[in-house]
């Protein structure tokens, strides 16, 4: 009886061998295509970028230098853990001495092959993702040795079924009402117990003093993150595009080289500033973005659609956890004891995170209100609202949100989109025609 | 006189210093925001000096109520006000305590319920109507209130920094604290209004030592302690008297001479209830952050006026919040020492509440620009900021 209920746990189907080579390679080919394109599409639209840039332009080859990297500190004993979503406690894990990568995908022709084992209701990213997994695509996922999932929706609770198959899969219960003290202890729970998945599978203990050297490392990457997101609040010296590539490549380079090379982009930028060189018209309408996370690389789609129409906008900010959500939030340690340090961490995951997951006696109000914010200090002149078919959480947030920003006067488009290259063309007239909108506003 | 001009000149000083203090503060606070704390270690310590070793400002040596030993008793700020005779000196709302005797300035808890019953004691020291005392004595504690409220708790009272030298004793050490529940914090805050309504009815009814010609307490110096019945069960007592007593400011030997009896009532300077509760309070503080200012009657009695109906409104240091800039982090809950959730859970606006003890911790925390703001006569003199930038 065993037997019969063990086969059915498996999710994903048989596939030959040569199949799966085939098809990795492919969607291989067409992913460094894809990365490339994006890349020659950044540097075109930004005449004068930065010499830094290169750098994260090379991180961002997901099967290039930082691959082999982890490849060989793996080799040397190291661990590496997989995350799904930014809810996993980095600091943990760097304390640990492991390697954190996210894997979550984002490749389009993955989400194809996902199709074979999940309706096409289900979110895109988690079709991709598993569709990833199906033919051994995502180098990171491959690489870890553990995945933590937090599950947020829906989609990521089975997600952490499929791939239990494959890996090791440390499940975290987010709890839904966030700001309940019963609720918050429940989380601090669920770190302790990822705490102790990590120690026991790196071997080393997470103790005071590795766990405060893990969060000033991260503190230090929030400043540097920080210092390139107060650039982009004046006019725009650096593009959308760019800055939200520099912002991804945090999940999944080695961060403290990162917090060094987002630092010298910033002294690079600062002095632009001064000198007034812009990366593009400082009278450009500036957009904010918000909803479903958008995944290097396939999903530059949408802001390369943005900084490249005609009239052209500049992404200033976004809300999004691909994104400016990453790191602005930094862990406030109050006393460095062990209990107040895991205290933090548990808070700045859970009650800083302003995922549509949430909900509180006045609803999912931190996300208005980070909204709200970020439209005063960024000057945000339109808002689009991302929404990949299937993700019902940010979906389903739309209403509440247009309505207060239709009260503040700021003008929101609902772009709902697939995973496929298909709909390029009619989405560039649907962004066009929001972009002429703000720009004839910004006229009056 | 010559003693007008010197009274002048000592008080000219005292002011000018504390005036200095403040800029210095000020420029540095411009400067440095993530050393808040420790700017405030140092006011307190300062304050804490100016309180209770008023002998710096005094005839330092000279006997003068010569039992007591070398320092002066009653060297105190403003003994004299509008002109009448004020003899224990300046009011103030901290545990400034009486009975420790280099003080400047007195305890407003000490004057109310010694002023209460007008024909204080037997003591001659007193020119003055307790009547007008008690008007003074209460007319300066709101007035500091409404000027201060509870920043006083926060930055002035030496009790409040002895249990923050507790705290910073046990961070030093690396053990954490213990929280008290939302609700258990609730009750021990509702009970400071009973104990202050207790000890204020207390004074009253002892201090006539008879009602209807049934005596209550004797003529003897029994009476004399339990007509300020909370000055005999304040843990700040003991603490203060002990340490100007080993410091060598007061005489050793006249307060134990002055502390004899049973158990319960043992003395002027020290009783042991007032042991037992300071004994109690220091283990407690060392593990639970301000503990003793949870149920402090003088917190609450600031809170009063300073907190609540038409004080609420003209009271001129605040917290302010602003809504769209909070995340809902909670940093500021977790970092309150009274653990303080209303500047976490309320919306925005004023966000001060009675049991805020101003100390300023949460906005020197929260890590976003603006957020928390300390806005005095609805100015704002502090806010938060991005801390990572200070951080080197
Ligand atoms: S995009 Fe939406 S539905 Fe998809 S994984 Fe994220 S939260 Fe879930
Ligand atoms: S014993 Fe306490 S209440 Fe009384 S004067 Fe001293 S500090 Fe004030
Ligand atoms: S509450 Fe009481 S003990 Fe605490 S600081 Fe205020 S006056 Fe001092
Ligand atoms: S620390 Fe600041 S942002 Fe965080 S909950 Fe408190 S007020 Fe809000
Ligand atoms: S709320 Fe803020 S200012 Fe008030 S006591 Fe708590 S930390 Fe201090």
């Amino acid at each position: 009886m065993a037997s019969e209920i063990e086969k059915g746990t498996k999710y994903i189907p048989e596939m030959t061998q040569s199949e799966i080579d085939d098809l990795n390679k492919s969607m291989k080919t067409s992913s460094l295509k894809v990365i490339e394109d994006n890349i020659e599409k950044m540097k075109k639209s930004w005449k004068d970028r930065p010499q830094v840039m290169e750098y994260f332009d090379e991180i961002s080859n997901l099967f290039g230098k930082r691959q082999e990297e982890i490849k060989q500190q793996k080799a040397t004993g190291k661990k590496v853990i997989g995350y799904s979503c930014i809810f996993a406690p980095i600091e943990m894990i760097l304390a640990a001495d492991a390697i954190p990568v996210r894997v979550g995908s984002g490749w389009y022709d993955s989400a194809k092959l996902g199709d074979r084992i999940m309706p096409v209701e289900v979110c895109p990213v988690i079709r991709s993702t598993v569709g990833a997994k199906m033919v051994n695509l995502s180098p990171f996922l491959e690489l870890s040795d553990a995945i933590v999932m937090p599950l947020t929706c829906d989609g990521r609770t089975k997600l952490s079924e499929m791939l239990a198959d494959h890996k090791p899969i440390w499940r975290m219960n987010p709890p839904r009402v966030k700001d309940d003290p019963h609720t918050l202890s429940m989380w601090k729970q669920e770190i302790m117990v990822i705490k102790e998945k990590i120690e026991k599978l790196t071997g080393n203990k997470i103790d005071r003093k590795n766990l405060k050297t893990a969060i000033e490392k991260m503190q230090q990457a929030t400043k540097a993150f920080r210092r390139l997101q107060e650039l982009r609040k004046g006019n725009p010296v650096i593009n959308g595009r760019d800055a939200m590539l520099v912002n991804q490549t945090s999940l999944w380079d080695d961060i403290e080289r990162w917090t060094q090379k987002v630092n010298e982009l910033c002294d690079e930028l600062e002095k632009r500033l001064e000198q007034k060189e812009y990366s593009t018209y400082p009278d450009t309408p500036r957009v904010m973005l918000t909803g479903t996370p958008m995944i290097w690389p396939d999903s530059w789609k949408v802001p390369n659609l943005i900084e490249e129409s005609n009239p052209q906008g500049v992404v200033v900010v976004d809300e999004q956890c691909s994104g400016d959500r990453i790191l602005y939030d930094p862990v406030g340690v109050d006393e460095w004891t062990m209990s107040d340090m895991i205290d933090a961490i548990g808070e700045r995951y859970l009650m800083a995170c302003t995922c549509p997951c949430f909900t509180s006696e006045h609803g999912n109000e931190d996300r208005i209100n980070w909204i709200i914010d970020r439209i005063k200090e960024y000057k945000v002149d339109g808002v689009i609202y991302y929404v990949v078919r299937g993700c019902i959480l940010y979906a389903m947030e739309y209403q509440r949100i247009k309505n207060v920003l239709d009260k503040m006067n700021i003008p929101v488009y609902y772009l709902d989109t697939e995973y496929t290259r298909e709909d390029v063309g009619q989405m560039k007239t649907r962004v066009e025609a929001f972009l002429e909108m703000l720009e004839a506003r910004m006229d009056i | 006189m010559l003693e007008i001009i010197a009274e002048t000149l000592r008080i000219t000083i005292a002011v000018a210093l504390i005036l200095a203090g403040m800029l210095a503060i000020v420029i540095w606070v411009r400067n440095n925001t993530r050393k808040l704390s420790t700017l405030r270690l140092f006011v307190q310590i300062v304050a804490v000096v100016l309180i209770f070793l008023g002998l710096i400002i005094g005839p330092f040596g000279q006997d003068q109520w010569e039992y007591l030993g070398t320092a002066p008793k009653d060297i105190a700020i403003g003994k004299e006000i509008f002109g009448r005779p004020y003899p224990d000196g300046l009011t103030v709302p901290t545990f400034s305590c009486y009975y420790a005797s280099g003080r400047t300035a007195t305890c407003v808890v000490w004057q109310l319920q010694s002023y209460l019953f007008p024909d204080f004691g037997t003591s001659s020291v007193y020119s003055t109507s307790g009547v007008e005392r008690l008007a003074i004595a209460t007319g300066l504690l709101i007035l500091m209130s409404i000027i201060f409220g509870r920043f006083l708790c926060g930055w002035i009272c030496p009790f409040g920094l002895y249990m923050d030298l507790l705290t910073r004793l046990r961070k030093a050490l690396k053990i954490k604290h213990w929280t008290l529940s939302d609700r258990t914090n609730e009750v021990l805050r509702q009970s400071r209004y009973l104990i202050i309504a207790t000890f204020l009815i207390l004074s009253v009814i002892l201090g006539m030592r008879a009602i209807a010609g049934v005596e209550l307490v004797s003529e003897t110096e029994l009476g004399r302690y339990l007509e300020i019945p909370f000055c005999q069960v304040c843990p700040a007592k003991p603490l203060f008297v002990l340490v100007e007593g080993a410091l060598g400011f007061m005489d050793v030997d006249y307060m134990l001479s002055q502390t004899i009896g049973d158990f319960a009532l043992t003395g002027w300077y020290l009783t042991s209830i007032n042991l037992v509760i300071l004994g109690v309070v220091t283990v407690g503080s060392f593990k639970i952050r301000r503990l003793w200012c949870r149920i402090c009657p003088l917190g609450g009695l600031i809170a009063i006026f300073s907190r609540f109906g038409p004080f609420k409104k003209i009271s001129l240091i605040k917290l302010t919040k602003v809504e769209e800039k909070c995340t809902k982090c909670g940093i500021c809950k977790r970092v309150c020492p009274p653990q303080v959730t209303e500047v976490y859970d309320d919306k925005g606006g004023d966000v001060t509440v009675s049991s805020c003890i101003l100390c300023f911790r949460c906005v020197e925390m929260c890590p976003y620009e603006g957020c928390l703001q300390v806005e005095v006569a609805g100015k704002p003199i502090y806010k938060s900021k991005n801390w990572l930038k200070e951080e080197e």
